[in-house]
């Protein structure tokens, strides 16, 4: 039973660590007031261009990582060109781009030989001597670069949104843009670079699936986690801790579903699989029967600026 | 200066020009005559597809060789085919464009396609009702099928206030792993290997009616008809109207507002459950893994081209199934992913909203 708690909950970070980057991602871009929809899109473009660039480059993991970060902010310019020099709605937006990147990643994929190719991927960090305690060393002290830095990562943004002056021009653009543009902030600007920032952290969480966890690429291997991480940000109402918590609670459910099959529970293989949606539908009706509507949402969440149309 | 009134000079007073300093400035327009919202559109069409080509081209197709596979569509074989495409896809563009009308974002027609299908391969599969009822059975049960899918949103929406958006499309997810689940066990066909349903029999499929008409067509045609009828000429869909222009205003009235969302909904679910039911007992004639892949997005792109309406849907329906027949030649001949089609269909939908932002701006340079 020790053994089973223990690799289940040591696998648990690993599965977290998509959705927490993701959510975090999609909190910085939807605080400006862009409704971001773009996660399982832009996970794909991170996923193949970190493959891709450990296939190119004969390795280096680290560098796969900032290639996935680079490539999803790329285009999710396209999204911010979209949503804020054109004012298309951000659904209709946020969809084709999701569908745009299933569909060039799936050809990329196909036409560069890079499918089902398997990588080195990424060594685990032993911080010794902790690593050492029994049960705890193994869950918190063996995990890959990636975990760490994503608790590192969550600081920073934390702080970077709630106490600097660019994190509060990127809030008050999503409260009240007119307000904000008014006092003299760039709407555009500010949310530009909110959706940019975030979908790095995007392309780093489907970046960390295929080149450390999995360690390979398959057409649409993010299976939904992007969608998943639209409904976190709405369960951390907008907040990066609480996004993260969220993602353990998910990084659990999913990693138990691999420990009960090989601990020879004989439970339903594909019905196991359904487990990660309906925990989010479950959530989700949770949010909705407990807390009041719209509480926590940036004021302008979806909403165009268009200055020209001010009443 | 014909076109620029009142509110266009707004874009100068919100923000008083420094001197010299040159700049863009937007100017909402207060209308443009149809001609040129129309060349707007075609000539940002035009980009979108030009850049398809573009991409196609990179990916080892040259236009010109692009050119003769669309153009072989058009011979009778093919357009049998386009014609059989076009049914599922009218019905999943009817579903979208009757959800959207209400906002209600119904992005689970994948889901309900599944449980149209298998609600249909219940019916046979149990033999349920004599042969010659039989088919009728299957296409009711599988209407109600994926009316209910479509429901359990709808009333997560209205109960708990979850979003729409996300209910529906993971419970895509959760409706995929049910059939496979059913195909990997219960239901595969004791006879093969693959994750498959047994054959359907020949009284549980929909025919050809001649001249290259297929039954689901059929069924696809009545149901828009059905559709632009309830829009235009009945209560509920005056209702429809008067929500979305107005959803304040309609609960002031006394519009009952949530029992048009169920009903909406709910036939919204029912047109996805019948594209189901279509795919599986004319194209499959069986339950397979993928009878619903890749149709939930050309439902999304189906109403926003159509602006939800039911005949322009037939229209852009099959066109859109042009499209998926030339998809499907290309990953035949070129190894070409299929999901291609979804790559340009985004494009298209991306390229046809941002034309929007030009006919409703005029933008000048003033030095």
């Amino acid at each position: 039973m020790l053994a089973f708690l223990t690799s289940w909950l040591a696998d648990a970070p690993i599965t977290a660590v998509p959705y927490a980057l993701a959510a975090l991602g999609l909190i910085i871009s939807e605080r400006s007031g862009v409704l971001n929809l773009t996660a399982e899109g832009l996970m794909l473009v991170g996923a193949l261009t970190g493959v891709g660039s450990c296939l190119t480059f004969d390795g280096h993991p680290g560098l796969a990582l900032v290639v996935a970060m680079v490539s999803a902010s790329c285009v999710s310019l396209l999204f911010a060109g979209l949503v804020v020099v054109l004012r298309v709605n951000q659904v209709i937006a946020g969809l084709s781009i999701v569908f745009f990147c299933q569909g060039l990643t799936g050809l990329v994929g196909t036409l560069a030989n890079w499918q089902n190719k398997h990588i080195e991927g990424m060594a685990h960090l032993a911080i010794w001597p902790f690593s050492e305690i029994p049960v705890i060393g193994r869950i918190f002290f063996m995990q890959d670069p990636v975990v760490y830095l994503t608790v590192v990562i969550f600081f920073l943004v934390n702080y970077w949104l709630s106490s600097t002056m660019m994190g509060l021009r990127i809030r008050s653009v999503g409260e009240n843009p007119a307000a904000a543009d008014a006092a003299g902030i760039s709407v555009a600007l500010h949310r530009v670079l909110a959706i940019v920032l975030g979908s790095s952290l995007i392309g780093l969480a489907g970046g960390y699936i295929s080149v450390v966890n999995v360690k390979l690429w398959v057409t649409g291997m993010t299976g939904g986690r992007g969608w998943i991480a639209v409904a976190l940000v709405v369960f951390a109402r907008w907040a990066p801790w609480p996004a993260l918590w969220g993602a353990l609670l998910f990084g659990c459910i999913e990693a138990v579903i691999p420990h009960i099959a090989a601990a020879g529970i004989r439970v339903p293989q594909y019905l196991m699989m359904m487990t990660p949606y309906l925990a989010t539908i479950a959530v989700m009706i949770w949010v909705g029967a407990t807390q009041r509507v719209g509480s926590s949402e940036p004021g302008a969440l979806g909403q165009p600026h268009v200055r020209e149309e001010r009443r | 200066m014909h076109d620029s009134s009142a509110l266009s000079s707004t874009g100068e007073t919100a923000s008083p020009p420094a001197a010299g300093r040159s700049r863009f400035v937007l100017d909402v327009r207060q209308s443009l005559p149809a001609w040129k919202q129309s060349l707007f559109l075609a000539v940002s069409l035009g980009l979108g597809l030009a850049l398809s080509v573009a991409i196609l081209w990179v990916a080892g197709i040259s236009p010109i060789d692009l050119a003769g596979e669309l153009a072989g569509v058009f011979n009778a074989d093919s357009l049998r085919g386009v014609l059989v495409q076009a049914a599922p896809l009218m019905l999943v563009g009817l579903a979208a464009s009757l959800a959207f009308r209400i906002g209600f974002w119904n992005l689970g027609l994948d889901g309900q396609m599944v449980f149209g299908g298998i609600f249909a391969g219940a019916i046979s599969i149990y033999q349920i009702g004599p042969p010659s009822t039989r088919l009728l059975l299957m296409g009711i049960a599988a209407a109600v099928g994926g009316s209910l899918w479509c429901l359990l949103a709808g009333f997560l929406k209205l109960r708990f206030r979850v979003n729409e958006i996300i209910a529906t499309l993971l419970l895509n997810y959760v409706a995929v792993y049910f059939l496979f689940h059913l195909l990997y066990g219960a239901w595969q066909d004791a006879k093969t290997a693959f994750p498959q349903s047994t054959p359907f029999q020949p009284f549980e499929r929909l025919t050809d009616l001649g001249y290259g008409i297929n039954s689901g067509l059929l069924i696809a045609i009545v149901a828009i008809l059905a559709a632009a009828w309830l829009i235009h000429y009945s209560r509920i869909g005056f209702y429809m109207r008067f929500i979305s222009a107005n959803p304040s205003m309609a609960k002031v009235v006394g519009i009952p507002i949530r029992a048009v969302t169920l009903w909406t909904v709910a036939i919204s679910g029912a047109c996805a459950g019948l594209a189901g039911f279509v795919n599986v007992a004319s194209q499959e004639g069986r339950l397979t893994e993928s009878y619903a892949d890749g149709y939930v997005f050309s439902g999304v792109l189906i109403a926003f081209l159509s602006r939800n309406d039911p005949i322009v849907v037939a229209v852009v329906g099959f066109l859109i199934a042009v499209l998926f027949i030339t998809g499907q030649t290309l990953q035949v001949f070129y190894q070409i992913p299929f999901t291609m089609v979804q790559m340009i269909e985004a494009i298209i939908v991306m390229s046809v909203a941002s034309s929007e932002f030009f006919i409703r701006h005029r933008i000048r340079w003033i030095r």
